[in-house]
Order: structure tokens, then C-alpha cells, then sequence
């Protein structure tokens, strides 16, 4: 049966019309060959678009550079308002209080490291930008979230992830009250 | 589909080679001829018959092509090859059964009829049928067609000159077989 069954297929296969059927249908991309179903993008249209995209996104990093280097070529410091922190007295020697500068989503601390010495820093951390607090008993700043240690007097990360040191507030003080009056810029 | 089609009553041919003349006056075929008008019995007797692209509905040519340069147009005419695709490696020139497809050795470029689609597509006759001065090359509506077929069958009712029976699958230019009018007279 299995047998006849083979037989009957490669008959009836013989009385089928091969004209126009012949070597197959044709129907895709790769072998196209009506006009009307021309791919609109081809082989060399494809790599163009690539190239010109390319193009297209170096171009456009161009005014950011611009921005960097306008950035970079200014001499002096950015000009930061004056701010009003706290009374130096209402910070004991060790202390340190929290307050935002230059605006208000920018938090800072500030410590008192001796009887006439204050220092403050922006307090998102340099790595991934948890807020650092102070470790009076290790006198470190500290961040928690990947344990990175920041020098109290430089700023600069001395253990962890952090690669770049805490950007500093400038600080004056006047009459007893503590004002800032600056952030200083980081220089690789 | 144009309205009208391209039909050949070859055993009219007196072998003047206007078709030639006119083809190299189409626009875009730069000067040269894309057609032929061959001897049939060479050195028997003066018979000749024009040999034109039959613009196949499954064309061996453009199938032959390794890079797609043969299109099909949406009227069916086969389209002589694309410039920027065409590779010059003359498969076409093998694969065509009529031997139709020349080759431009200094452009490294295949042309053959493309049935003056500039022409056809706006139903106006190609250059060759609108010169031959003998109605060998005729641009005939679908109803003069099937009137021609009705005119050629014969009596024996397998010979059917331009219908289904065709020298390699189905063609869009309609011939009729060669010696099928034999015995008829025939006005110009
Ligand atoms: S965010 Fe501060 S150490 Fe990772």
C-alpha cells in the first residue's frame, strides 16, 4: 500500500504544468525581480542610511562641545550669590548641618573641623550620587550606600567607589555668621 | 496590463529593417539597435522575419541575473538592465532562448528591448511597430488580438497560431507562428 501510495504522487507530479512555474515563485526580497516590488531600501541604501546617521550624530554632538569649551575657556569662577548658612556658635567643634546651595536642590554640608575652621561641600556623593553624611567619630564623610570615605579637609575620596573628590563650597565668615560664596570647580 | 500588446505576423517581414532604424531612435537606447531581422533560409531564399524581445512572462534573462538588474516593469515588459545595478557578467545573454540580450563591452553594461516602455506604458505604439511599413510589428488592442487568433486557428484543431501555444512559456509579445497563414491570401 505504502508503496502504490509513492507511486500515485510521482505521477501525478509529472502531469503538472511546469510553465511559469519553473525554477519557483519568486516572491521575496532577496530575488525580486519586478519593478514595482523594488525594496526602497536595498543593500548600498541600507549602508548609505547607516553612514549618513553617523554622520548626521557626529554633527549633532557639536554644540555640546561648543558648550564644553565655553565652559572650559571661561577664566574666572562662575559668579555663586552670597548665602547666609548659620552662626558659627550654633555649631559645636564636630558638628555639621545641612543646607542647599547654590539652589535649593543642591544639598551641602557643612562642619565645623576646629574653633575657627569650617568646611562645606555638596554632599551627592561622586559616584553614584547618595547624599554623604559626616562620621564624627571617624571624622570621614561617609557615603552608605557603597561605602566610599571622603578626606574632611580636601574632599577628596580617600576609600570606595568614588574617583572624584566632593565639589567645595567656598565659605567666608563674617561677624560671626558662616556665608557661602562659591562652588569651586573640579580640575581633573 | 497596457490595453494594447505587441503581436508579430512574422511571414510578412520583406526585411526593409526600418524596426532597426526606429529602435535606435528611441529615447535612452543610445544609438543602437536592440532588435533583429534575421535571414530564415539563408542563401535558399530572400525570407526574413524581425526577432524581437517577447518580453516572457517568466523571463529566463532576468531570472538569470545575479544582481536583479533585469526588472520587470508593471505592464510586463522586461526591462533592459539598470545601470548602477548591472554587473556585466552576461549570464542573461546565455540564459535568454532568443538570444536577445547584447552586450556593451565598453559601458560593461547588458541593453535589450525594453519594448520602449517610455512609449507603451502610455498605450502609445513602440517605435519598431509604428515604422514597419508592412504590419509585420503590430500594436494591437486585446480585442484586434483575439480576433487575429480567431482568424488563425486551423482546422486541425491543435495549431492555434498566438494563443496558448508558445515557443517557450508565456510570453507577453504575441507572435504568429511562422507558414500558419500559408494558403490564405493576405492584403496589406
Ligand atoms: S554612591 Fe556613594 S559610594 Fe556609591
Amino acid at each position: 500500500m505504502e508503496h502504490d501510495h509513492h507511486k500515485d504522487k510521482t505521477n501525478e507530479n509529472k502531469t503538472i504544468n511546469k510553465n511559469n512555474t519553473v525554477p519557483f515563485a519568486e516572491d521575496n526580497f532577496t530575488h525580486n525581480i519586478k519593478q514595482l516590488q523594488e525594496r526602497k531600501l536595498d543593500r548600498r541604501g541600507f549602508m548609505k542610511t547607516l553612514v549618513g546617521a553617523a554622520g548626521v550624530f557626529a554633527v549633532s554632538t557639536l554644540p555640546w562641545g561648543a558648550l564644553a569649551m565655553r565652559e572650559l575657556s571661561r577664566d574666572g569662577e562662575k559668579q555663586y550669590a552670597e548665602k547666609e548658612i548659620v552662626k558659627l556658635d550654633d555649631v559645636k567643634v564636630g558638628e555639621a548641618v545641612q543646607f542647599t546651595y547654590p539652589s535649593e536642590h543642591h544639598t551641602a554640608l557643612l562642619i565645623r573641623t576646629g574653633e575657627q575652621d569650617v568646611v562645606a561641600y555638596q554632599n551627592a556623593c561622586t559616584h553614584l550620587l547618595c547624599p554623604v553624611f559626616w562620621d564624627k567619630g571617624k571624622e570621614k564623610l561617609v557615603c552608605p550606600c557603597h561605602h566610599g570615605f571622603f578626606d574632611v579637609t580636601t574632599g577628596q575620596p580617600t576609600a570606595g567607589p568614588p574617583q572624584r573628590p566632593l565639589p567645595q563650597i567656598t565659605l567666608t565668615v563674617k561677624q560671626g555668621t558662616v556665608y557661602a560664596t562659591g562652588v569651586k570647580r573640579y580640575e581633573t | 496590463m497596457t490595453k494594447s500588446v505587441l503581436y508579430l505576423e512574422l511571414d510578412n517581414c520583406i526585411g526593409c529593417r526600418s524596426c532597426l532604424a526606429a529602435c535606435t531612435q528611441c529615447g535612452g537606447h543610445d544609438e543602437k539597435y536592440r532588435n533583429y531581422v534575421v535571414d530564415v533560409n539563408p542563401l535558399v531564399d530572400t525570407q526574413t522575419m524581425p526577432l524581437m524581445c517577447l518580453h516572457c512572462v517568466n523571463p529566463a534573462c532576468a531570472r538569470s541575473c545575479p544582481a536583479q538588474a533585469i526588472q520587470i516593469h508593471e505592464t510586463g515588459a522586461v526591462l533592459s538592465a539598470r545601470v548602477e545595478k548591472c554587473i556585466g557578467c552576461q549570464n542573461c545573454t546565455i540564459a535568454c532562448p532568443y538570444g536577445i540580450p547584447k552586450f556593451d563591452v565598453e559601458q560593461n553594461l547588458m541593453y535589450k528591448c525594453d519594448l520602449c516602455i517610455e512609449r507603451t506604458q502610455h498605450d502609445i505604439p513602440p517605435m519598431c511597430a509604428s515604422v514597419c511599413p508592412t504590419n509585420t510589428l503590430q500594436w494591437l488592442t486585446k480585442e484586434q488580438l483575439a480576433m487575429k487568433k480567431e482568424q488563425n486557428v486551423l482546422d486541425n484543431g491543435k495549431w492555434i497560431a498566438s494563443s496558448d501555444h508558445y515557443l517557450e512559456n508565456e510570453t507577453n509579445v504575441h507572435i504568429s507562428l511562422p507558414g500558419i497563414l500559408q494558403k490564405k491570401q493576405k492584403l496589406f
